[in-house]
């Protein structure tokens, strides 16, 4: 039938322009979920494309299932590390920071778009969510080596907080539409409806936590259990993830909650065929990435979008200046972020397909304000975009949150090992600029519990004996524990000398982290605390982070900044000194000052109170 | 803070012979005494100390060894250019072949830092190592140390 052709030949086209396109635009920078949105604008109703498309169920259902493939291949890739260096800031970014957010964009959609209160609140509970998808990407895209515990932060929150703005948008959604009909009453009690509300939450998060979190345990233990076809295993992932997400949606749990930490649970196991399951759902993320933006893209009418724009614009910087900084600067009140990271977390809360999946919820449940809030949704999105996307590498810069970039592991191989095993096998070609260039074996070092397996050169194994150094183009295989692999890479990757790192002032000495501090801040004049005495350097980091370290990361001790240089698994093995860091950019300083200043007027205003008491 | 208050072209070495680390250490050591008056093997005692804190080869064939002795009145520096690379436990597993070396008095605090922030900042520069590498006579490599100055300030 020609119809079915037409479909497929067009799927198709858009499908391969977007991928060209996506090539294009990180020539250019542009963010590429912008290039995804745009195309799908394009070949919609007003652009080249010309097709008319208004399918409003058929694409929700579309997109829960792209959105819950990505959020559960966002949490595949993210490391307990992530997890652990991040989760309370996460957290509350995710829970109360999404209020905040949602809260005082609304109060911004009120004035906007003179609508009433429920309306804009769920304006801005929709807008209110930073999206994963949106965050990995940019974030790797530039290939922005940011912080790692700011990076960290980021991506856990993008993940943890959509399943926060869906059980809003929905609850909101259901208070307007049917207020007094089901569950919720709005003329109830006051008291019953919290009740309600509660009920409801814990429902949501608990069945979707003890589910995710079980379920992606359960996955893993199958996979290494059954016997399939090597193809079928990431298959029966896919399958198991979207089951777990159908099932606890059924019994109101957040699916998408469900299937963000299963992605956890799994990806954290020792998988069989590991590397076939990271290939495939890297390219069905990718799919699910760009049939959902331009899926979303065709939905939007952009003719009809010119009445929203100015208030919608208004609404979005709102967001990005006021709401968003407001929220960021509250939840991580007492956490050790500086000022920098944390303007720079607050920075990047960029929008992305979430808001928009979000929006079509109004439109499905036929509510009044629903084009309303749909298209105001949408250019927020297109300004989120369009500003933050565009400034971020810019931003990162300026802020200085950025940390010297570690040697690109493309050039390494990874076999997957039976499941259970805890080794892995890596493989090395030697380049120009390698570590390992022109040394010996014994020269190399290699971390404990490695061993050289072979080294390939010209098409022959190189006997044991005959191996006198490593040559360039030779291929070498090492067999190693998981957790040295990163060490495997700094002496066997060449060594990527960008004008960013020369740029980025590197640390002044270096030390082994197990260097006692009192030696060191004696010769240094560092500032040496009693509690410090017998501490060595990882220790005093440690205790000055309070929370777990990870590369990069910085604390200011007196003049000068210890850097955590390099890691071994958990802790840090290697601690850089910097003499001279380099001084915050003067407009954080002066921020920084009104800040300490208000904090001062505030404190007075508590001693009043007090006094008054007294 | 000036390179010059550092060295002079007295204490530049345009080609020190050493085979090891601590063969390095000791000429420099050695340098160091006839400069300042002390005890060669003070100073290398300093060093050693030091190096046993975390190597002072801060990579791409650089190393800064420094210490602090009480007996010093000001900052001392000895610039050598080695005649072959050596092995010195550097950061990047790196030779080195460009050495500055830094004492300072007990008490000189933050001028000592800062003259290990210069002395960092300058040998960062890959154009001057590589400008210091092809440079074999003592007035050549002063001439080249101090030109930096002007361009840093």
């Amino acid at each position: 039938m020609s119809g079915a052709d037409h479909i497929i030949l067009l799927s198709g086209g858009l499908l391969l322009v977007s991928i060209l396109a996506g090539l294009v635009s990180s020539r250019v920078g542009a963010p590429l979920l912008l290039v995804f949105l745009g195309l799908g604008m394009l070949a919609g109703e007003d652009g080249l494309g010309g097709i008319v498309f208004n399918d409003f169920q058929g694409t929700y259902t579309l997109a829960s299932i792209a959105l819950a493939i990505i959020l559960f291949d966002g949490g595949l890739r993210t490391p307990l590390r992530t997890v652990r260096a991040a989760w309370a800031p996460s957290l509350a970014l995710a829970t109360i920071g999404v209020l905040i957010t949602a809260g005082l964009t609304g109060l911004a959609a009120r004035y906007a778009f003179h609508a009433d209160w429920p309306t804009a609140l769920l304006m801005g509970t929709v807008v209110a969510s930073t999206d994963a998808a949106a965050v990995f990407l940019l974030l790797h895209q530039h290939s922005l080596d940011i912080r790692r515990r700011v990076a960290a932060t980021l991506e856990v929150e993008s993940g943890a907080n959509d399943p926060m703005a869906i059980f809003l948008t929905l609850t909101l959604v259901e208070l307007i539409a049917h207020g007094g009909s089901k569950g919720l009453n709005l003329d109830a009690d006051l008291s019953v409806l919290a009740m309600e509300l509660g009920y409801r939450f814990l429902l949501a998060f608990g069945v979707g936590a003890s589910f995710g979190i079980l379920g992606g345990m359960l996955l893993g233990r199958l996979v290494n259990r059954l016997e399939l076809a090597p193809g079928l295993y990431p298959v029966f992932v896919v399958a198991g993830a979207l089951t777990l997400f159908g099932a606890t949606q059924v019994l109101h749990g957040s699916g998408f909650l469900a299937v963000y930490l299963a992605g956890i649970a799994a990806g954290n196991q020792r998988l069989r065929a590991n590397t076939l399951i990271r290939r495939f759902h890297d390219g069905i993320a990718w799919i699910s990435q760009i049939v959902l933006l331009i899926i979303l893209g065709l939905l939007v009418t952009p003719h009809t979008l010119g009445p929203y724009l100015l208030p919608g614009a208004a609404v979005a910087i709102a967001l990005v200046l006021v709401a968003r900084p407001a929220a960021v600067f509250l939840c991580l009140t007492f956490t050790s972020f500086r000022l920098e990271e944390r303007l720079f977390i607050a920075f990047v809360g960029l929008r992305g397909a979430v808001p928009i999946y979000l929006a079509m919820i109004p439109v499905l449940e036929r509510l009044e304000a629903s084009q309303q809030i749909f298209a105001a949704t949408f250019v927020v999105v297109l300004v989120s975009l369009i500003i933050q996307g565009w400034s971020v590498p810019w931003v990162a810069r300026w802020l200085d949150v950025q940390i010297p970039p570690a040697p690109e592991p493309t050039n390494r191989l990874d076999v997957n090992l039976p499941s259970q095993m805890d080794r892995e096998v890596v493989g090395y070609t030697i380049k120009d600029g390698s570590g390992a260039l022109g040394k010996t074996l014994a020269e190399m070092k290699l971390p404990p519990g490695t061993r050289l397996l072979a080294v390939l050169r010209e098409n022959y194994v190189v006997p044991d004996r005959a191996l006198a150094d490593f040559k360039a183009d030779d291929y070498v295989l090492l067999i190693s524990p998981p957790e040295h692999t990163m060490t495997l890479d700094r002496k066997f990757l060449p060594k990527r000398r960008s004008e960013r790192e020369k740029e980025m002032t590197m640390v002044d000495f270096s030390f082994p982290a197990a260097a006692p501090y009192a030696a060191v801040a004696a010769a240094y004049e560092l500032p040496m605390a009693p509690e410090d005495q017998g501490r060595s350097l990882a220790d005093v980091i440690l205790a000055r982070l309070k929370v777990a370290p990870v590369r990069g990361e910085r604390v200011r001790i007196g003049e000068a900044e210890l850097v955590v240089m390099e890691m071994d698994g958990v802790n840090p093995s290697a601690i850089g000194l910097r003499l001279e860091p380099p001084p915050p950019p003067q407009a954080v300083t002066r921020l920084r000052s009104s800040l300490l200043w208000a904090h001062r007027r505030l404190g007075l205003g508590r001693l009043r109170l007090r006094r008054r008491r007294a | 803070m000036d390179i010059t208050s550092l060295i002079s072209p007295e204490s530049v070495v345009p080609s020190l012979k050493a085979t090891s680390k601590k063969q390095a250490l000791q000429e420099l050591a050695k340098y160091a005494a006839t400069l300042t008056g002390l005890h060669e093997r003070a100073v290398f005692d300093v060093l050693l100390e030091r190096e046993r804190l975390g190597s002072t080869g801060v990579g791409n064939g650089i190393g800064i060894p420094h210490g602090k002795l009480p007996q010093l009145t000001r900052l001392y520096g000895v610039f050598a250019r080695l005649d072959r690379p050596i092995e010195f436990e550097a950061i990047d597993d790196q030779p080195v072949d460009l050495i500055f070396l830094l004492l300072a008095p007990e008490s000189a605090g933050a001028d000592h830092l800062k003259a290990l922030a210069r002395v960092s900042r300058l040998l960062r520069d890959k154009s001057m190592c590589e400008k210091l590498r092809a440079t074999s006579t003592a007035d050549g490599l002063y001439a080249l140390l101090v030109a930096s100055e002007a361009q840093a300030a």
